[in-house]
This record gives C-alpha cells, structure tokens and sequence, in this order.
C-alpha cells in the first residue's frame, strides 16, 4: 500500500525559553512523529533541537481525553465537588453565548462601580500563550480595558524581583549568563539545565566542555546542581545573606581598589555620587545634577563634569541640594558627604562571611573562597574583539533562582547579585550578566531603544508615578499594580507583573479603604490553570468557583475550566496557524546572530471539532460588534507584526471578516518585507513551505554596555536613590488614603537593602495561623522540571513515561537520613502538611537534599485532569498561602513554605486491609 | 525494508562517545528514540538514569545514558537459539523480530540491561489513538527489542554517501536529538572520527569493562579545567545504596525467566540426575531392567513437563522450532537437540531394551544436565548466575536430586528396593559436594559481582537450604548406611531432603535472587558537594 508521506516544519513554543523548530513526520494524514528541524542548526542558538517537550505534541493531538466539541454547563453550582454537568453544544451556540455575554457588559459598561473592568483576562506563563492565540490579542486591543491580572501561570511564581529590577538596571526582564564567553558562574538556584530549554542546555554545555566553573548555591541538589562543578548547600531563601558575605569578602576583605574595576565603577555607574544626610544625591544648585567628588582637584563636580578621578570612598565637605520626596528640598552648606560607594563599604560592614556561615549554614571559608574566586576570573581589564569592536570581557557572572529572587528577600538578592556585577565591570559585556529582553519598557522588540538617560545619568524608566499629582489612587485593575507598584510601570506587560496573586486574596478579604473588589462579569481563561498553578491552589479554585461567567479555552477538562461556563477547543499546536517572531534576544540564552520570522501551521486537521484562535477570535469580534476596531488592530500589530508601514500596506480591511490564512498570509507578507527591507516578500504559502525567514541579527545587540557608553548612561548602582524616593512618596500617598496594609511592603524600598532574616517570615506566618513553627520542621521548596514545565502536558502519558527516569517525578523528594528517622521508607505514602493546606504523594528518599528540607517538583495535585488527576503526585501549591505578610513590595510571593511529613495511614491502612 | 545483515561498509566499527559533564539527564534522547523507533509504552531503548553518589552532605548526582552498547564481544549473540541476534561487521548488533522466538535468552545475557520484551501490544491511553494505530508495530510484540543505533538510517546515509555521526541523516535519533550534545556517534575505525577523537588518550571509559563484552559506548568523565575526573571510590555506591531497589543503578529481578523456566531447571534436573543414577544402580546390579526403564519413563515424563513449561515462557510459541538454528554457540539450542535425541532413545529403549540404549539416555540426561548449566551461566546479565561455581552447583545439585529421588522410590516399588545404599552413598557425597560448592558461592558473591540485593535474597535461604538440602541428605544418607540399613524410609527422607534443597535452590537462583547487573561507573566526573566537589580554581583556566 503507497503512503503519503511529509515533514511539516512548525514550531514548539510550550516553554519560555522557546522557540525551538521542529518537523512533524505526517504519514497518510496522521502526524506520527517530531524531529528536530536541523535545517536551521546552523542559525538556532539550540541548533535546531527541541527539548523533550516537543515530542508530547503527537499525543497531545491524539489525546482521547481532549474536549472534543464546545460545551456549556447546566449545573449552576460551581465547586470542586459539583459536576458541571457540561453538555455538547454547536459553534454557532457556543459563540453566540459568549457574544451575548460580552455584549450584555458593553452595554452596562467596561467598567464596574469599582471602576474595575468587567471583563478579565487569565493567560498562562512567560508569554508562551501569545504564541498560539493567534490574532486574539487584537479581541483585547479591540475590546478596551479588561482586568489582566488575575495571576496564573503569569505573574504569580515568576522571576519577579528580576523582571522589575533587572528592567530598571539594565533593560533586563531575564538575565541569562553570556555562555560562550564566560568562565565562572555563582548560581544561586535557578534551574537553567532544567527550565533553560534546548538552547539554554546548550549553550551551558558547550561552556562546561570549554571550562566554565559553575558553582551551585541551593537547599536541594537540583538538575542544574547536579551538572555544576560544585554545590554549596544553602539553608532556604538565606541567598541573600550569602551574596552579601560574597560582597563583604570583595570589598571588604580583599583590598576592593585592587580587585574591582575601579575604572568602571567610577565612570559607568552611579558609585562617586556624592549621598547627602537625608539619604537623596546631593546636587549641583541650579542644574540639580548629583554631584561627584574630583579627587584630582578637590572639588565636587557634576557628574557629566570634566572629572579626572573620581572619589570612591572617604567623606567630604560640599556645598549643595537635596531632593528628597514630594520635592522637598534640602539646602547644604559644607555638608559632610560620602560617595555612595562609601555609603555601601559602611552598609556592608556587618555582613561578613561569618555572619553569613550561621545565617546560610554555609562555612565562611567556602564563602571566602567563591568571592576570591569570582574576582580572579573576572579578568578585570581585559577586552575581547567581537565583530571588530573592543569590548570589555568579564567572564563571570550570577544567576538567581526563581524563589531566590521573587518574595521578600527578592530585592535584596537581586540587588546584591547585580552589584557584583558591577564590582567587577561584569555587566552587559561579553562573558558576562547580559538582559535578554525587555517586556515593561517599550519597544517590546529591541531591549536597546529604550535605553535613554534621565537627567541625573542613569537610565530613565517608566515608573508609575508616586508624586501627589499623578499618583493612580484608583486602582486600574483589581491588583492594584500601577496603585501598589511603582516599579511594574504601564506597558501591556505590567498587569500581569503586579501583586498578580492579591485579586484573588482580596476577593476573600477586602482591605480596607480600597476600591471594593468585585468579581468581573466575565472570566476568560486561556492555556493557564490557576486552580492548579497558583498559591494555595485550593483555596484558589474556590475563587474561581464565585466568577459568575468563565469562558474556558480548553485542551482537556482541567481543574480551572471545571468551573466554566462556556468550554471552547482550540485547534492544538499542530493544527492551527500562525506567524511568530523568532531570533534576535530572549530568554533561556536565545541570544541568535538572526532574526525573523517562523509558522506554526497545521500538520494535520483538527483531531477534533475545534476552531483556529483566529477564527475563533474574527467570529467573536463579528458577533461582538467590534470586528472593525478587531481588523484595525491586527493592523497595527496586535497579531505581531503591523500591517502597514510607510513601507508597506497589507492591511485588513476594517468591516471584513477574514479567514486564519488570509489573516496570517498578510501577516507573512508584511513581516517578510519588514524584515528583508521590501527585497524577499514571502506569502504564507511560502512560509508554509520553509518554515521560517531570517535575517542576520548583530552580536553586538546582546550587549547594552556598548549603548549605554555611547549615550553617557550610567548604571544605577549600588545606590538606589529613586526607590527609595519613590517609597517615601509612595507612603505618603497610600496613608493619605488610609491604606496602611501596605505598609510592610513599603520597608523594602530602601536605597541599600538591609538584610533580615527572611525564613522568618514564613516561620512568624506558622504563628500567625495560630500553630507552633515546631510542629512544621521542613522547608518545602519546588523546582522546575523540563518535562512539564510551562508545558501544561501533565495529561500526557509518554511525558508521565520518561519524566519519571528523573527523580522526583515521583512524589516527594527528602532526605534519606530524615526520612529514616521519621520512620518513612523509599516509596512510603506521606501527607504533607502546612499551617494552611495538605497534599498527599510518595516518598523519595535521597541524598542531594538538606535535611531540613524537602521537594516537590513541578505543580500536581490534579483533580480533574484526566490521567493527571490519578498520578497521585503532591504539589507545593496545597500548602503554601496567599498573604500580605508573605508579598514583598514588587507584589510577589515565593514557593516556600515550613511543612510537616508523616506516613500517610489512610494509604497505608487502605494498603493493609 | 533493507536487508540489515549486511553492513554497507565492511571496515567501520559504529559506535558511541557519551559525555557525563554534558548530559542534564533530560530524557530529550529518550523520547526521540521513542518516536523514531515507535516502541511501545514502557519501552525504552535509549534510557538516561538519575544517579546519586555518596552521601549528604558529601553527594554528587549525574545523568547515565543507557542501552545497547553493540559490544564488540557481545554476551546476547551466542547465546541466541534462533540468530534473529546477529554482529555485523561494523559492530552493530542487529534484531531479525521475524526469527526471534522471545525465549528472552538474549535479554538475561546483556549485563547492560539492554534488551525488554513487550508480551502485548498496550497504548498510553488504554485504548488506541490513531497514531499509536498507525505506527504500531506488531512484529516486535513478543519478541527481543533493544537500540539499534537506527541501523536503517545509518545504512541508508552511508547508500546515500553520508557520514554516519556527521550527518544528521546518517546518524541515530538519539545523537541527533541530543540538546546537551552529549551523545556523539561515529566510526572507531577511522581514528579522525568525532568518537575516535573525543575517546583517545584515557579520556573515556567503558562501562563493567571487567566482563569483557568491549562495549562500543564510551563514557567521558572529565574535563580538566573544571570537573576533572575521578577514580570511583568505596563510598560512592556502598551497599546501602545498593541495597535500595529505587537506586537507578541497582539492577532489579529479571523478569525475562520465571517460574516457568525455574520449573525447566527443576525437573530438568532431577529427571537427569534420577536417570544418571538409576543407570549407575543398574551397572551396579542394583536394580533390575525393567525397573531402570520404568524409571527412565517415569524421568522422561518429568523432563517433558519442565520442558513444556519453558514452552511456556516462549513468547513466539508457533516459531518454537527455530530454536534449531544456533547450535554452533547457543547451549539453549543444543539442549533442544539432546532433547530431540533423548526421546527416541527413550522410545527405542522402551521397545527394544538394550543396554547400549540405556546408556546412550543416561549418556544424554548428562548431556542435558551440562547444558542446562551452561545455559544459566551464559546468562551473564545476572551476576549470581554467571558465578563460575554455578555450572558445577547445577550438576551436583542434579545428581544430589537424582540420587534423593532414586532413594525416595525405592520406597515405592519393591524392584528399586536394591538402589537404596547406591543412592545413598552416591546421595551422601553429593550432599558434601554440595555443600562445598555452596559454601563457595556465597563466600564469594562479592567477588563475583552479587550485588546486596540479590545476596540477601540468597542469604535467606542459606539456612534452609544447609539444613534440609545438605546437612539432612548428609546425615541421613549417612545414618541409613551406617546406622538403620534395613530402613530406607531414613534414606528417602534423606532424598526428600535433597529434592526439597534443589527445588528452594534453583526457584530462588533463577526468580528471587536474579537481579541483573545493574550499572556502574568506574570513573566519574569531579563535582558535587563536600569532599566530591570539584578544586578549587584562582586563575582563568580557560
């Protein structure tokens, strides 16, 4: 029998640290296998290999599982143990529901009495969910306000602390060590072997064959520790105090003139600027430009003055301003003054090695040892040619984890891990810390636009205003973060980069004085699971339960579209179309010498009775009403790329519904000619063809130092004038309306981060749920794992199949000698139990975890799911909380919580009997 | 499809570098394999295992890659009955699925834990999706599967004129897959090659290189500037660690032979030994003919049915006869042909009684006999099986059994009643031999390789086994000839004793203490916690 058969080139983009191409083998119409697409291995930074993710998409398409025709519910009660009762329904009735639905808002209003939007918006992790909606954000683009910042996979449980700091510092939403160039790496728990994706294992593979000494900082022995040179077991969410002591040893200990790059830290950042007492820059009179001591004259200059040699430390005597909060003003005269690099060798002063061996459990030696370490291979002075331009080389660097660097104690350890960098010059040069792109700053393609100075010479950035004139007192969405956040800024990204995770509390809970926290009229979820993902799952689940209408796009059933309303199916990975950016900068270490274009297409027809997001979002938009400002904003980009320029016209027409590939083929030409500047237009057939188009993208453009040094920009390190400003006045602003539960959040804005104990917080918060800290002796933590990250593929057997080779896909990883003494063998059911939830799993007993400590990888704990729901995996979700007293002032938590293990006796009982 | 048995080039050795400081153990290899090769659920020709080394806080974890190492000696090809297992000449071990008869010989030979046998077709959801439909493959159901270094890819790249581990389409999907670049594939042979290369000068090492199968995947440990490697030291993996099931090191209980094929070992044995030795009370005068045919029958009849349940294990019944075709090394293969002559001698014998013919069967049940230990040692897959005493321990434990049973039915029929002290002597110094052989073996589990698991397994039945298949035979042999020769009940429960002995010993050996090799790495990258972490490094050794 003759059998058709072809490799559809497409792309996976589960993860963030995506794209990666892959072909599908489609034999007779039946999509039987993923391979690599090694067509492009030359210009992929993975060389064109996908992680074990990709190769789920097979049965991820054939799932019997899947929800093969829209459905609504008939059950009105909502709940975990109420049966939706959905029954099958048409398109037409499906989509008419919805329509009628959003109409019926417009009508009243966008906006509620709160002044909060009736519609809300959930998607899933790291944008990965823009990559498959298609033209749906033109919907939102269309539609005017909606609430994005129901936490989900997006905005709770992310990098976060990094993503607003590391904007604010150096255009960096991700930092990613520059692989191919560096020599020595302090990693502080972020799991890159496991959630870098192919390119990120990649690259840190090569680096190890080529030298590279990683050494790990974490509680447990993750994948990541596993591959590194060395693995320093911390005690939990102590990083901070670790990376202090390391700062201590550098400037400190070791003699800090010798070892820095005093060059650089006078020129390029903000370390000479003179600090004056109320702890704001003391400014030139007139130009109120900060000041600068010239050693060489004995004078204070402004800091663009002709200064010749920067004074780094001592105090001395100025004449100058002060502008502190609310533009209060200070005028001095012959006032003592310090550099704030002084100002830091003071604040610095108590953190020694020491101090930190008790704090970390981390022997002051070994502590000692990685801070001499890191100067020695920071080759301070040395340059490295790159595409003919001299550019400093620092082949060091610093990662973070994602619980090291979101909650409280976030700030503190991404500050001290930025400043490290800039101690020794090792930032945004070759071998070192590099951003990989921007998602609060604007524009979202090119982390380097933005990148402009502020008037007192460092980058300029688009906080959300704290001053009484412009502060937001009402909140624009029920998070509260251009109200809360002054750092989360007002790009589209920002919702979601909000206390993401406070809706659902305050939902609960009103606080006082705030806008009433009402529910949205109309809940749509997409590729996300927030009764899974978030905090306190459960607790989570019975929110989502209260939404009077939920929209659910829908793969499978899952613990979140249990409570839909209306259930539609989407044409999956391998059987809807789109157009996607690929190349340049991003997470992960896709740092490409291209950039352009690739297709998601169809490899073979739905499985299914499911619609393309396109099409379904054009027949939302026709039955809305608002097709035209729908067609108008694909036109100007909401689908990714404009389709009009002074260059080009693909543009829609505003009263035409369009079909997905017509939509996506003005996409493919508009994107094309952009890219080729008009000389290689390419129709989507033609990108149907070749699966992708790419143009050359400069090295020089992983760099910002070389943009920064062009424009005069300093980095703004160590001192943090504008937090702290912004903090005062952000305090003023919040009590002058009553609101006084923000408080706590308010102490992190101090312009050198002081370190406090931050177990502590999750410790105190045992005793705030009324229970003994004692009876919780365990640090329960999390990690990613490669198999399901972002991938939402728990559903997916041969995912189950292979995941379980790596430890801890299992159950509940804990140390071998604490588990024996708990009586608890290889294999036992154990529950888990917090202050405030429970999860039930099996024990896996192992060394490479501290004893007072325990593992649950991944998020489970499913109970709808199907095949997910009888894997009987636990999850940190069920027993971590929701609280003001665990959110840091970026508006975060962390994945930590103290627990207790104990057999589980039902299982067992069950077991015996 | 391609005719496999012949390699396109006569002169390449394939094979496969694999580097412990690249793997993340990310299981990509894995899955690609799966795809590429459409197994079945469960089934895992490119594996990647977690390990832990040491102990908290002195620990350090690695990713192991695993499956078929084509070794250049490779312990799974003799052994075959059928030759559906073949070496080429390039070094690849190929699977003919149409020839292979599922006896799972191949499977407990390979001490890497290479080979599975899918017994039924299963799908990931219970039922069958339309993909799993259209790629199953029901000609690998029941039989041997393992890697096959996509042998078909790596010939048709070579017919194209590709470079198998250069060019992707020349080269097996795991390499290919790899995003760690950890898996490298190439040409021994050609000392320019990638693998050539990357394994000169020590850099590499083979895994349980002391069994001599020359594996043709290479481990590299150690990169100099960062993680140097290291000699494995004693805690690394103690026997704590080997003594926990959960350990991807620790190698389980096959489960490739059962009960079925213990039962083979059983009768087999007793039915040999009774012939051996109701022929020896013949010669002796002991017994009459008629008596010695009645028992051969009654031994023939034993024998079938040890025989009709390896029957059983065979997953591919109605191919049973290829097990003919590998007599040139495969002592499964020439125990079917002693079985084929056996019978017809045992027929004639029953006819035409000669003496010629009696001995020519007891001739054959020896022959039986060795190749049944034989058998059992060339499963080199299990350590407590390829021990060197095993061969002698399954034919003094044949002959024990056989003279326990000769002892036994003395009792029962008044024409055997002469054999009694013949058995009994015989009996006695086979139980002494036993227990040497005995002591032996476990004396030496550690040196022969016998991981804790299955020592304990073996160590359980010590006592038992001293007691009634030993020193019970010993003593009541001993006691009826020295003591009450008019009563041979004490030598039946003497014999009784033996049988009992043979059976607990053979059912443990073959279904309890029958774990397979496990993996082992005799160097290791430097890196991990404490005392295993890498040097410390002042400069840019870069």
């Amino acid at each position: 029998m003759s059998k058709t058969s072809k490799k559809v080139p497409t792309y996976c983009f589960q993860c963030v640290s995506g794209p990666d191409l892959i072909k599908v083998e489609v034999e007779d119409g039946v999509a039987t296998r993923i391979e690599p697409n090694l067509n492009i291995c030359g210009q992929h930074p993975g060389q064109g290999t996908p992680c074990v993710k990709a190769y789920g998409l097979v049965q991820k398409t054939y799932n019997p599982n899947r929800v093969s025709q829209p459905m609504k519910r008939t059950n009105p009660k909502k709940g975990r143990n109420e049966d939706p009762d959905f029954v099958p329904i048409s398109w037409d009735e499906a989509l008419d529901t919805v329509a009628d639905k959003m109409k019926e808002i417009r009508a009243k209003g966008l906006k509620d009495n709160s002044g909060y939007p009736r519609l809300a918006v959930s998607f899933g992790g790291g944008g990965t969910p823009t990559r498959f909606m298609g033209s749906f954000p033109a919907i939102l683009a269309a539609w005017g306000p909606a609430d994005l910042g129901f936490g989900a996979g997006q905005g709770v449980k992310c990098y976060h602390s990094e993503h607003l700091y590391g904007e604010l510092w150096q255009r960096a939403f991700t930092l990613e060590v520059d692989s191919p160039y560096c020599e020595y790496v302090i990693n502080c728990g972020k799991n890159v072997d496991a959630s870098g994706g192919a390119t990120g294992v990649r690259r840190g593979a090569e680096a190890r064959r080529r030298g590279l000494k990683r050494v790990m900082v974490e509680p447990h022995l993750s994948v990541t520790g596993a591959m590194s040179a060395e693995w320093v077991p911390i005690r939990a969410k102590t990083d901070a105090a670790f990376l202090f002591a390391v700062i201590h040893r550098i400037i400190k200990e070791r003699n800090w003139a010798e070892v820095c790059d005093v060059r650089f830290l006078k020129e390029d950042t903000t370390s000479p600027y003179l600090v004056g007492p109320n702890g704001y820059y003391l400014r030139e009179p007139g130009t109120e430009k900060p000041l600068i001591w010239d050693l060489a004259d004995g004078q204070a200059k402004p800091f663009d003055g002709n200064i010749t040699d920067a004074a780094m430390d001592g105090s001395f005597q100025v004449t100058g301003l002060e502008i502190g909060a609310d533009d209060e003003v200070w005028q001095h005269e012959g006032v003592v003054v310090k550099p704030a690099f002084q100002v830091l060798l003071d604040h610095m002063e108590e953190y020694t090695p020491d101090w930190a061996e008790v704090e970390c459990d981390v022997p002051a030696e070994t502590i000692r040892r990685i801070g001499d370490e890191f100067v020695a291979h920071a080759r301070v002075g040395e340059m490295i040619e790159i595409e003919g331009e001299m550019m400093p080389l620092r082949p060091v660097g610093v990662a973070l984890g994602k619980s090291v660097n979101n909650g409280p104690g976030g700030y503190h350890a991404v500050w001290a891990r930025t400043l490290l960098s800039v101690l020794v010059g090792a930032i945004e040069v070759p071998g070192a810390n590099l951003g990989t792109k921007v998602r609060l700053n604007r524009p979202a393609n090119n982390k380097h636009l933005s990148a402009v100075s502020s008037r007192d010479g460092i980058m300029d950035f688009p906080f959300n205003p704290t001053s009484k004139a412009e502060w937001a007192s009402q909140p624009r969405i029920r998070n509260g973060y251009n109200t809360l956040v002054p750092l989360s800024s007002s790009s589209p990204w920002a919702p979601a980069l909000g206390p993401a995770h406070l809706p659902w509390l305050f939902q609960k809970e009103a606080p006082d004085n705030w806008p009433r926290p009402t529910l949205p009229d109309m809940w749509i979820c997409y590729r996300t699971n927030p009764a899974i993902s978030s905090w306190n799952a459960p607790e989570v689940a019975e929110r989502i339960s209260e939404f009077p209408f939920t929209l659910a796009f829908a793969y499978t059933k899952d613990e979140t579209n249990h409570m839909a309303d209306i259930i539609l199916p989407e044409a999956t990975d391998l059987e809807s179309l789109q157009l996607s950016r690929i190349g340049g900068t991003g997470s992960g270490e896709q740092f490409w010498k291209h950039q352009g274009w690739m297709i998601r297409q169809p490899a073979v027809k739905p499985v299914v009775d499911a619609m393309d997001m396109t099409d379904i979002a054009t027949e939302i938009a026709q039955r809305v009403g608002i097709l035209g400002e729908y067609n108008i904003a694909i036109n100007k980009g909401a689908a990714g790329m404009k389709l009009v320029s002074n260059q080009f016209d693909y543009s829609l027409e505003p009263d035409v519904a369009y079909g997905v590939e017509e939509i996506w083929d003005r996409v493919a030409k508009a994107a094309s000619h952009d890219l080729s500047k008009g000389e290689e237009i390419h129709d989507l057939a033609w990108f149907k063809e070749n699966g992708y188009m790419l143009r050359e993208f400069a090295q020089r453009e992983w760099y910002l130092y070389p943009y920064m040094k062009e424009r005069g920009i300093r980095f703004e390190l160590p001192y943090q004038e504008r937090i702290k400003r912004h903090g005062v006045q952000l305090a003023n602003r919040l009590h002058e309306v009553g609101v006084e539960w923000w408080d706590g959040q308010l102490e992190d804005y101090d312009p050198l981060p002081k370190y406090e104990s931050f177990p502590d917080i999750w410790t105190n918060y045992v005793r705030e749920k009324g229970q003994d800290p004692d009876d919780f002796p365990f640090w329960a933590l999390t990690a990613r794992s490669m198999q399901y990250a972002w991938g939402a593929n728990v559903g997916i057997p041969l995912i189950y199949e292979v995941a379980e080779n790596v430890a801890g896909h299992s159950g509940i990883i804990i140390n071998m000698q604490a588990a024996r003494k708990l009586g608890i063998g290889q294999g036992d059911p154990v529950v888990i139990t917090s202050a405030t939830g429970v999860t039930r799993g099996n024990a896996v007993l192992r060394q490479g975890i501290r004893p007072d400590t325990v593992l649950m990888i991944g998020q489970f704990d499913h109970w709808a799911t199907p095949f997910a729901k009888d894997l009987n995996l636990p999850s940190l979700n069920s027993v971590t909380d929701i609280a003001l007293s665990l959110t840091d002032g970026t508006g975060s938590g962390s994945d930590i919580v103290r627990v207790k293990i104990e057999k589980d006796l039902e299982v067992l009982k069950r077991a015996n009997s | 499809m391609n005719d496999l048995s012949t390699p396109p080039s006569m002169s390449a050795r394939y094979g496969m570098v694999i580097d412990l400081n690249s793997c993340v153990g990310c299981q990509t290899c894995t899955i690609a394999c799966k795809h590429a090769n459409d197994t079945p659920p469960g089934v895992q020709w490119r594996r990647v295992i977690d390990v832990e080394l040491g102990t908290f806080p002195n620990v350090e974890r690695l990713f192991l890659v695993t499956g078929c190492q084509h070794c250049a000696e490779p312990s799974c090809v003799p052994v075959c009955p059928t030759g559906a297992t073949k070496q080429r000449a390039d070094g690849l071990v190929t699977m003919d699925y149409d020839l292979c008869i599922g006896c799972g010989y191949c499977a407990v030979a390979c001490p890497y834990q290479a080979r599975t046998i899918a017994h039924e077709q299963n799908w990931y959801y219970g039922e069958p999706t339309t993909q799993e439909t259209y790629v199953a493959q029901p000609d690998r159901i029941g039989v041997a599967n393992k890697c096959t270094f996509c042998i078909e890819k790596v010939d048709d790249g070579l017919a194209a004129g590709l470079t198998p581990g250069v060019d992707p389409d020349a080269t097996p999907a795991c390499a290919n897959s790899c995003i760690a670049t950890a898996i490298h594939f190439g040409d021994f042979n050609d000392p320019n090659s990638n693998v050539s290369q990357m394994s000169a000068d020590d850099r590499a090492f083979q895994m349980h290189e002391e069994l001599g199968n020359d594996p043709q995947v290479k481990y590299l440990y150690g990169i100099d500037n960062s993680m140097p490697g290291r000699d494995r030291t004693a805690d690394d993996v103690d026997d704590e660690a080997l003594q926990d099931p959960a350990n991807p090191l620790v190698g389980k209980v096959q489960k490739f032979w059962d009960m079925r094929a213990a039962m083979n070992f059983t009768l087999g044995g007793m039915s040999t030994g009774l012939i051996i030795m109701a022929w020896l009370a013949y010669m002796l005068g002991s017994i009459p003919e008629s008596a010695l045919i009645g028992v051969n029958v009654v031994a023939g009849v034993g024998m079938a049915i040890g025989l009709f349940f390896v029957f059983l294990e065979i997953a591919r019944k109605a191919r049973f006869l290829l097990v003919l075709l590998r007599p040139q090394s495969s002592w499964m293969t020439r125990e079917t042909y002693v079985v084929a002559a056996f019978y017809p001698t045992l027929l004639a014998d029953l006819f035409w009684p000669a003496d010629i013919l009696h001995l020519a069967l007891a001739i054959e049940a020896a022959a039986f006999l060795y190749c049944q230990a034989r058998i059992l040692q060339a499963g080199k897959g299990i350590p407590a099986w390829r021990a060197p005493q095993m061969p002698w321990m399954l034919i003094a434990t044949g002959l024990l059994e056989g003279a326990g049973l000769l002892a036994i039915a003395t009792t029962l029929h008044p024409d055997l009643r002469g054999a009694t002290p013949i058995a009994a002597g015989l009996g006695g110094a086979l139980a002494a031999i036993n227990a040497i052989l005995w002591r032996n073996y476990m004396a030496n589990t550690s040196v022969n390789g016998i991981h804790p698991l299955p020592r304990k397994a073996l160590a359980a039945i010590n006592t038992p086994l001293r007691l009634i298949g030993q020193v019970l035979p010993l003593l009541g042999f001993a006691a009826f000839l020295g003591l009450w020769p008019t009563q041979p009940l004490v030598a039946a429960l003497a014999g009784l004793g033996a049988v009992a002995g043979g059976i607990i010993w053979k059912m443990t050996v073959i279904t309890k203490a029958s774990h397979q090799q496990g993996f082992a790495l005799s160097k290791v990258p430097q890196r991990g916690s404490g005392t295993r972490a890498a040097p410390a490094r002042m400069g840019t050794a870069v």
